[in-house]
């Protein structure tokens, strides 16, 4: 039997897991912080106890060492009720994998343990000013001094800065060395020089904190750094070639969620003496809605089973990432239409959701670099 | 000192059910199961308690049913429970809760047992039978609808508490019994992400329901159900709200008791 579409028992025990959380804990709190912007930890924190955080990190570690595909199906069920507080629970996989993927196992001890015998937070530092799709472009220096670096430079755009301790940070030898400079070091958090900035104030996603982040002659040990000295690029690619798939699960759940709400509304509201979804025009809306979330599902499912066959996934999670990220706009904009006047309203619950799947397209590598990977490996094969 | 606690799984609340073709069931096709019935996870939560409490040692959960009866087992492995038995029914298998008693009494035979508890019902059919009659094929004290338990192993006996109308009883009796568990003392625990994968490997024993059918005859009874299910109905659609148009809030009242009185005749 080559292709199995069925979840293991196990892996419907964590989807049941999740969703429950995601029913139970997140969604009661999802419209009230995306009105106020605040961070609502209490609710990270019991997620870290429920052992959602840290998905990826190995057994040995204090981990689950979960696979991508278990990932992706945590991640549809959180997102399905906060996109928000999904990426910041997230961020931590996101903010570890370079220490998963080039740390020696003596960093690994160091770093990776803390997190799972105890909550904590890290934020994957790589985006700056200047831009996040040109990471080669990168102007945030390191000079090393004796057994230590001091990095200079400004990050922006850091998801739960604010509230981490530790952060894995990209910053180059040289901007003139391009991607051959790039080089990866964990830094705490307390090392002097570190200063984040204020809270953005943001579109979507509100429930999740983002923030700059300034060094100023931040000196960490060179026992921090993962890797060697310019192999920094390689190890944030790898990590978002991992990281990618995840992204395109959470945007279907924001897209299922939406979807959802549509097609229960359409039930009960009334127009022309009969529930909205008897008209022609709002149940063909919700079939093109379902095919566009089965589809991106579908492609979320093969990258991540691909991905868990220690397959390189450059294409397949970019479509994944790139299509369920457009149709999670689609779809939202499209469940907004089917509540009519009432889905522009902030007291509905899918105005929020049209924000929150906008981040989808941007973060974690555009939809158009997104396009741009997805061309070039399509080209590779036929030229 | 062993404790084994009956579970058993149940639809989800929310999922729709219908009518079997039969029209004596319902229709278990596209019908989402739950992991497990509400009131065995508050009696899974209170033998964890005893465990961690009392110092009573294993803690073992047994479930008769279909296949699918193993994610209930499996959650409450990832709950704390040590070994988990299913008695593997065929899927619509005929069973009724006496039956289920039976098979209960006759694989509990072969299993340690100081404490047996049960949930005080299942929240699909609220039969809420299986304990007494398991207390009554084993040959064992049976007390129902316990919401504290306090056991003094040194003396074999449980300080219990339950609700009797209008308030509650306090008594103590001896063990090995059979408890039906109202609540727990505490909230059920949710299993978390690294115990539902350390529960994957704990031992879980199917017992085909074949095996047991010998032990099953001789306890009055046998092996068919006691009781027939006759017809089997979905409750009747609720009615439409009725809205009631007011101007003032004193309106609003008048009415209401208007329409409690004469029509709704409730008043």
């Amino acid at each position: 039997m080559p292709i199995d579409f069925e979840l293991s028992a196990e892996q419907k025990e964590l989807q049941e897991l999740a969703r429950r959380f995601a029913r139970d804990v997140m969604a009661p709190r999802a419209a009230a912080a995306d009105h106020s912007g605040e961070f609502p930890e209490d609710v990270y924190r019991e997620a870290w106890k429920l052992g959602l955080m840290n998905l990826n990190v190995a057994t040995e570690y204090g981990g689950s060492g979960l696979g991508e595909l278990d990932q992706c199906l945590i991640t549809e069920e959180l997102a399905a009720a906060c996109g928000g507080m999904t990426t910041s629970i997230s961020a931590n996989c996101l903010a570890l994998q370079p220490i998963n993927i080039a740390g020696t196992s003596e960093q690994k001890e160091r770093f990776l343990k803390p997190f799972c015998s105890d909550y904590h937070l890290a934020s994957f530092a790589l985006t700056e000013p200047g831009g996040g799709s040109d990471v080669a472009g990168m102007k945030t220096t390191i000079r090393r001094e004796g057994d230590e670096y001091v990095v200079n430079g400004e990050k922006v755009f850091i998801t739960n800065a604010p509230h981490a301790s530790l952060y894995t940070l990209f910053a180059t030898l040289d901007p003139a060395l391009r991607h051959k400079g790039i080089t990866a070091l964990v830094v705490p958090r307390n090392t002097p020089g570190i200063t984040p900035g204020k809270d953005e104030d943001k579109m979507g996603h509100r429930a999740s904190s983002t923030s700059s982040l300034t060094f100023e002659n931040v000196r960490v040990p060179v026992a921090n750094r993962l890797g060697a000295e310019g192999e920094g690029f390689k190890i944030a690619m790898n990590t978002l070639d991992s990281t990618r798939t995840p992204i395109g699960a959470l945007a279907t759940g924001i897209a299922r969620a939406a979807l959802d709400h549509a097609a229960k509304y359409s039930l009960q509201r009334t127009s022309f003496g009969k529930p909205i979804a008897e008209h022609q025009a709002i149940a063909i809306k919700l079939a093109d809605m379902v095919q566009k979330v089965d589809a991106a599902r579908l492609l979320v499912w093969r990258s991540a089973w691909l991905a868990d066959q220690g397959k390189p996934v450059p294409l397949e999670s970019s479509i994944a990432k790139c299509f369920a990220s457009d149709i999670a706009m689609e779809v939202c904009n499209e469940a907004i239409q089917v509540f009519g006047g009432y889905g522009y309203m902030r007291e509905y619950p899918v105005e929020k959701l049209l924000r929150d799947a906008k981040l989808t397209q941007i973060y974690e590598g555009s939809n158009e670099i997104q396009r741009l990977v997805i061309a070039k490996e399509l080209l590779k094969r036929v030229a | 000192m062993d404790i084994l606690v009956c579970v058993k799984q149940v639809p989800d609340p929310e999922t729709k059910l219908r009518v079997s073709p039969s029209g004596k069931t319902f229709d278990s096709d596209g019908v989402k199961f739950t992991i497990n019935n509400t009131y065995d996870e508050a009696t899974v939560e209170e033998a964890l308690r005893m465990k961690e409490e009392f110092g009573f040692s294993a803690l073992r959960v047994i479930s008769v049913g279909p296949a699918r009866a193993e994610e209930a087992l499996r959650s409450a492995l990832a709950m704390g429970a040590d070994e988990a038995v299913l008695i593997e029914t065929p899927r619509d298998m005929p069973l009724d809760p006496l039956l289920v008693a039976r098979y209960l009494a006759a694989a509990a035979t072969d299993i340690p047992h100081d404490l047996i508890m049960v949930g005080r019902q299942a929240q699909d059919d609220e039969a809420g039978a299986v304990g007494s009659a398991l207390g009554e094929y084993l040959g064992l004290p049976s007390y129902s609808f316990v919401t504290e338990l306090t056991p003094v192993p040194a003396n074999h006996l449980l300080k219990m508490k339950r609700y009797v109308e209008g308030g509650e009883e306090v008594f103590s009796a001896p063990f090995p019994a059979v408890l039906s568990i109202l609540k727990g003392s505490k909230d059920p625990r949710t299993p978390t992400l690294p115990n539902i994968l350390k529960a994957r490997k704990k031992p879980l024993k199917k017992i085909p329901v074949m095996d047991l059918e010998a032990k099953v005859a001789n306890l009055p009874g046998g092996t068919r159900p006691t009781s027939e299910t006759l017809a089997f109905t979905l409750p009747p659609p609720r009615a439409g709200a009725k809205m009631i148009e007011f101007q003032t809030p004193e309106e609003a009242a008048d009415r209401l008791l208007k329409v409690l009185k004469e029509e709704a005749k409730v008043l």
